[in-house]
């Protein structure tokens, strides 16, 4: 993919967008809202801080617009299929919330409009400080392009992170997190398990986060990936395997069940004291330094992503919000309005404030913010390194996604072995790419 | 004999119903099946094109696919019998004469896990049976048990909440079948015979053969459409070790959206329980 | 001690297990609803705690809760009585009647029943979208017709059948019509039959899960619905899915009790002869 050409276009038309209304004097998200005063716009939304965050500065843009914005809660393991059902049909949704795996999937289907398009058809609404250029560039890369092309502008944005228990280091004798994987499982490891205690949780509940949170993550650090060059499975390679035994093998540290932890079971333990480290989403910062939830509050500290042989390859996830093509005019313009002012600079620092994390390289420049929010350095890091195509991002990934989870779930309860799972999950990945029609030469090997 | 009754007439009892059932039973039937014959995938539309048997295929030779048709028959096989013989049990105490009140009460008790909504069981089950802070472990003295996270124990906790809800439904239809038996027919084998397997052997049990049918026709439907439970408890895991049929083609139908694979497979599970239901109603359920 | 003292002590020993076993379960959800995230998640569980009422308030009010079970009600109320307007005078017809094809009739009705929800689902999805009612009451009540409809023609034919014919030839004679015989003559002695089936249609339908949630989104999204809902990954606030399926349980449970004496005849019409 070629982020700088994609960039440059949108800044382009950014451009020209935003010179045209500063010939018309000042803009101002009132006045250019007014001629859709009283239009409703629905959306997804998922039951997480970043959203709730946002529904708290809601009133703001609904007074100033006369826009409402009518907000549907779904559990994430229940949003795709909302969607895409709704899509299918030609139904309600004037905005798609898009999980950056599920960006090739919508824009192939053409249920969202590209940025440029917007832009285009409505230069009196683009913001003169849209600045698509303060976008950290991995995230708007990965969460809101698809070949070429922006979509989605960053919403609700994650990075994995490395939670750990300063206090239960310390009383082993550590003063630093691990550096690397291997340093976690051999040092950390044996010295921070036992008593009812585990040194690291890795959730691995048969979802997404199994392919995202557990599979994937374990894969990139050695060197592995889902695909090769020719798309066709990579698990097989030494590096691939290395990744996955690993895991199998830093179960030991982990506590019993943890193929059937969630990310609620995960951080939970962490918050109880029961675990001293995590691999988690930026996201779950507030729930773990929350004194109200958490008893180890005083205790958060946080790093990196532990690096493996090929790096530091830190887990990648996060949403953004694209405008639906199937809205009509009045709604695409009123839900474009609220994406540009949800995702603006203007209002990242609020929504920091208020437990989201947005993708503004602005609003991390405060060095204040870094020190209330301890997450900044590492998050802005991870960010600098993270691979887009963690997890492939094709059309094809909710399918493929579904093989991984039940195989990378039986592959750690140990009923089939490391190779023969990976093996499954090859021919079963390889015959959905097949019919999908990327051997035959029908579409691109993109990612 | 009875009289003829005009067409007419008898259309005008039974059409409604009939095309009701027609428009909103057959018509999605059909078209699950046209799907079943295309590459219908959700989130690929565009590459819809007819592929014949294809799917079909696809299913009969999947292994996943008769695995969860395996585990579904086995959790039948598991659960089954154990409501059976607990829902006997309880249903020759409750027969037992004496302590009225407390046997009303009983009564009672049994008809409200029957009542539950299935879903709130499963939500249920996930707080009980936690492993840390669930109430099972401690009820079972401080045990550390996995419930949730080890296959052969969710699979338990599956088997355990299906006894749970469905055994009290066994023993209220044996129960019934038991004040069935005539008195004097009863009393006057009690007069020969103090066991009492001779008893329900020779005298109960013909009396209970409708409602055990009744039960294994009910049963066997209910298990092969079991989701709800199962959806909100296990979500099918860990691994594969619940993923009923029900579950399997949910999840290849609603989330890897492969609607055309998804249809095929309902088909064939449609035909295995059009099968069973033939099989034992004309096997045991004479009536009409 | 008797031996009659001993077997009733031994009676009283099961019968009380019964009744724990059977009610444990619930205790244990009403308490959860009780407490704090805090609280619920103690590990070992608390017995004995301060209440609070806190996770119904922010289900019912904050979350919306109550709408749903204003839902279900209103989904599980039509339904039922739909069921009933077309099923009963199929039972009759079924039972009094002599056709071609009566039986293939019969067991197709039956066989409604036990199809997997999970096969109609997405093309009645389609279906519906394509004549615009999606989350609307109406098509959550017609597609429970596909399970209330069979359970109501079980039922009712079998006790119609009950019914001495001779009453049928009686009025017949006074040249009552088919319609008549019906209204006047067998349902009132079949009135047993219809309550039963009528609770059943109803509790199925309050209960129904896998419809809900595809085919509603929020206008006539049903309280089962509602509780998954709150299922995020992220957090699980046990406290309020309790409280959520206390609500939706409650009603339901009040329901069966009250006519848990026509509930335990049901069961067993068409099976115990």
């Amino acid at each position: 993919m070629n982020l700088k050409s994609m960039l440059c276009t949108t800044a382009l038309v950014a451009a020209t967008a935003t010179a045209a209304n500063a010939q018309s004097g000042d803009w101002s998200l009132a006045e250019a809202a007014a001629p859709y005063a009283g239009t409703t716009v629905d959306v997804v939304f998922l039951l997480r801080p970043g959203y709730e965050a946002i529904q708290e500065m809601l009133p703001a843009f609904t007074e100033e617009t006369g826009i409402n914005i009518n907000i549907i809660t779904h559990p994430y393991e229940n949003a795709l299929g909302e969607q895409v059902r709704d899509f299918v049909a030609g139904g309600d949704l004037d905005i798609a919330l898009i999980d950056l795996v599920w960006i090739g999937n919508f824009a192939e289907n053409e249920w969202i409009v590209p940025v440029d398009d917007i832009m285009a058809r409505f230069p009196e609404l683009v913001d003169p400080a849209l600045n698509m250029d303060d976008f950290f560039p991995l995230v708007l890369n990965a969460f809101g392009g698809w070949n070429d092309v922006i979509y989605g502008l960053p919403f609700d944005n994650y990075s994995g992170l490395m939670f750990y228990n300063r206090c239960m280091l310390e009383e082993a004798g550590f003063d630093r997190p691990p550096e690397t994987w291997q340093e976690l499982m051999d040092v950390y490891g044996p010295a921070l398990t036992g008593d009812g205690q585990y040194a690291f949780a890795l959730q691995s509940k048969r979802n997404e986060t199994q392919s995202a949170d557990s599979f994937a993550r374990m894969l990139w650090p050695f060197g592995g990936s889902f695909l090769n060059e020719e798309f066709r499975s990579n698990l097989l390679s030494a590096e691939s395997q290395a990744g996955l035994n690993f895991r199998q093998e830093l179960m030991q540290y982990m506590p019993d069940g943890i193929v059937a932890w969630d990310h609620a079971e995960t951080v939970n333990a962490f918050a109880q004291g029961e675990v001293a480290m995590i691999t988690e989403w930026s996201a779950f910062y507030s729930s773990v330094v929350d004194p109200e939830t958490s008893r180890v509050a005083d205790c958060v500290a946080i790093a990196p992503e532990p690096a493996g042989p090929a790096g530091r390859r830190p887990a990648l996830g996060g949403f953004s919000l694209a405008v639906a093509s199937q809205a009509d005019e009045a709604e695409q313009a009123a839900a474009w309005l609220f994406i540009q002012w949800a995702t603006s600079a203007a209002n990242a620092v609020e929504y920091l404030e208020r437990g989201g994390v947005p993708a503004r390289q602005s609003a991390y420049s405060d060095p204040a913010l870094a020190e209330t929010y301890t997450f900044i350095p590492a998050l802005v890091e991870s960010w600098q390194e993270g691979v887009p195509e963690f997890r492939p991002r094709f059309a094809e990934w909710p399918e493929i996604s579904e093989v991984v989870q039940e195989w990378g779930t039986r592959m750690m309860l140990g009923e089939v072995s490391v190779e023969e799972g990976a093996t499954e999950i090859g021919t079963r990945m390889e015959e959905i790419l097949e019919s999908a029609g990327y051997y035959s030469g029908d579409k691109p090997l993109a990612q | 004999m009875r009289g003829r009754t005009s067409r007419k007439t008898i259309f005008a009892f039974i059409g409604p119903s009939v095309i009701a059932l027609a428009l909103i039973g057959i018509a999605p039937l059909l078209y699950a099946a046209w799907t079943s014959l295309h590459f219908f995938n959700l989130t690929r539309l565009r590459q819809l094109r007819f592929v014949g048997l294809e799917n079909y295929q696809t299913v009969l030779t999947d292994g996943a696919f008769w695995q969860a048709m395996g585990r579904t028959f086995f959790l039948l096989g598991t659960s089954l019998p154990l409501q059976l013989a607990l829902g006997l049990g309880i249903a020759l105490v409750l027969h037992q004469p004496g302590l009225t009140l407390v046997k009303t009460l009983c009564r009672l008790s049994l008809v409200l896990p029957m009542a539950t909504t299935y879903a709130v069981v499963g939500l249920l089950g996930q707080v009980m049976f936690n492993q840390n802070f669930g109430v099972m472990n401690q009820l079972l003295g401080g045990a550390d048990i996995n419930w949730i996270g080890d296959p052969t124990n969710a699979f338990i906790m599956i088997v355990f909440w299906d006894v749970w809800q469905w055994t009290p439904f066994v023993a209220l239809v044996l129960l019934a079948g038991l004040t069935m038996v005539p008195g004097e027919v009863e009393e006057a084998a009690r007069l020969e015979t103090k066991s009492w397997w001779m008893i329900l052997r020779y005298v109960q049990l013909p009396f209970l053969v409708p409602g055990l049918v009744a039960v294994l026709i009910l049963r066997t439907a209910d298990t092969l459409k079991l989701f709800d439970m199962v959806f909100t408890l296990t979500r099918g895991g860990p691994g594969a070790s619940t993923e009923f049929i029900s579950l399997m083609i949910q999840r290849v139908g609603f989330r890897a959206f492969d609607q055309g694979l998804a249809s095929a497979q309902a088909i064939i599970l449609l035909i295995i329980t059009i099968v069973l239901a033939r099989i034992y109603i004309r096997v045991f359920y004479k009536e009409v | 001690m008797t031996r009659i003292q001993r077997s009733y002590a031994i009676q009283l020993l099961l019968l009380a297990a019964i009744i724990l076993i059977c009610v444990f379960p619930f205790y244990w959800m009403v308490t959860t609803s009780l407490k704090t995230q805090v609280v619920a998640l103690q590990s070992p569980p608390v017995w004995i705690f301060e209440p609070t009422l806190a996770n119904y308030r922010e289900a019912l009010f904050e979350d919306g809760v109550l709408r749903t079970l204003v839902n279900s009600l209103i989904i599980a109320v039509s339904t039922t009585a739909l069921a009933l307007v077309l099923g009963v005078p199929a039972a009759f017809a079924l039972a009094r009647f002599e056709f071609r094809g009566k039986k293939d009739l019969w067991f197709w009705f039956i066989t409604n029943r036990m199809i997997s929800p999970i096969v109609l689902a997405l093309p009645f999805f389609l279906i519906a979208r394509s004549f615009d009612l999606l989350d609307r009451h109406i098509t959550l009540v017609l597609i429970y017709l596909t399970f209330n409809l069979p359970i109501v023609i079980w039922i009712v034919t079998d006790q119609i059948r009950g019914i001495p014919y001779e009453l049928d030839e009686a009025a017949r004679m006074e040249g009552a019509s088919q319609f008549t015989i019906m209204t006047r003559i067998c349902l009132p002695l079949a009135m047993p039959g219809v309550a039963v089936s009528a609770i059943f249609s109803f509790i199925f339908s309050w209960n129904e899960l896998m419809f809900g949630l595809i085919l509603t989104r929020t206008e006539a999204r049903t309280a089962p619905a509602m509780a998954v809902s709150f299922m995020e990954g992220y957090d699980l606030p046990y406290g309020k899915i309790m409280a959520t399926s206390t609500l939706i349980v409650i009603p339901v449970l009040i329901f069966a009790l009250i006519a848990s004496k026509q509930l335990v005849r049901g069961l067993t019409m068409g099976a115990v002869k």
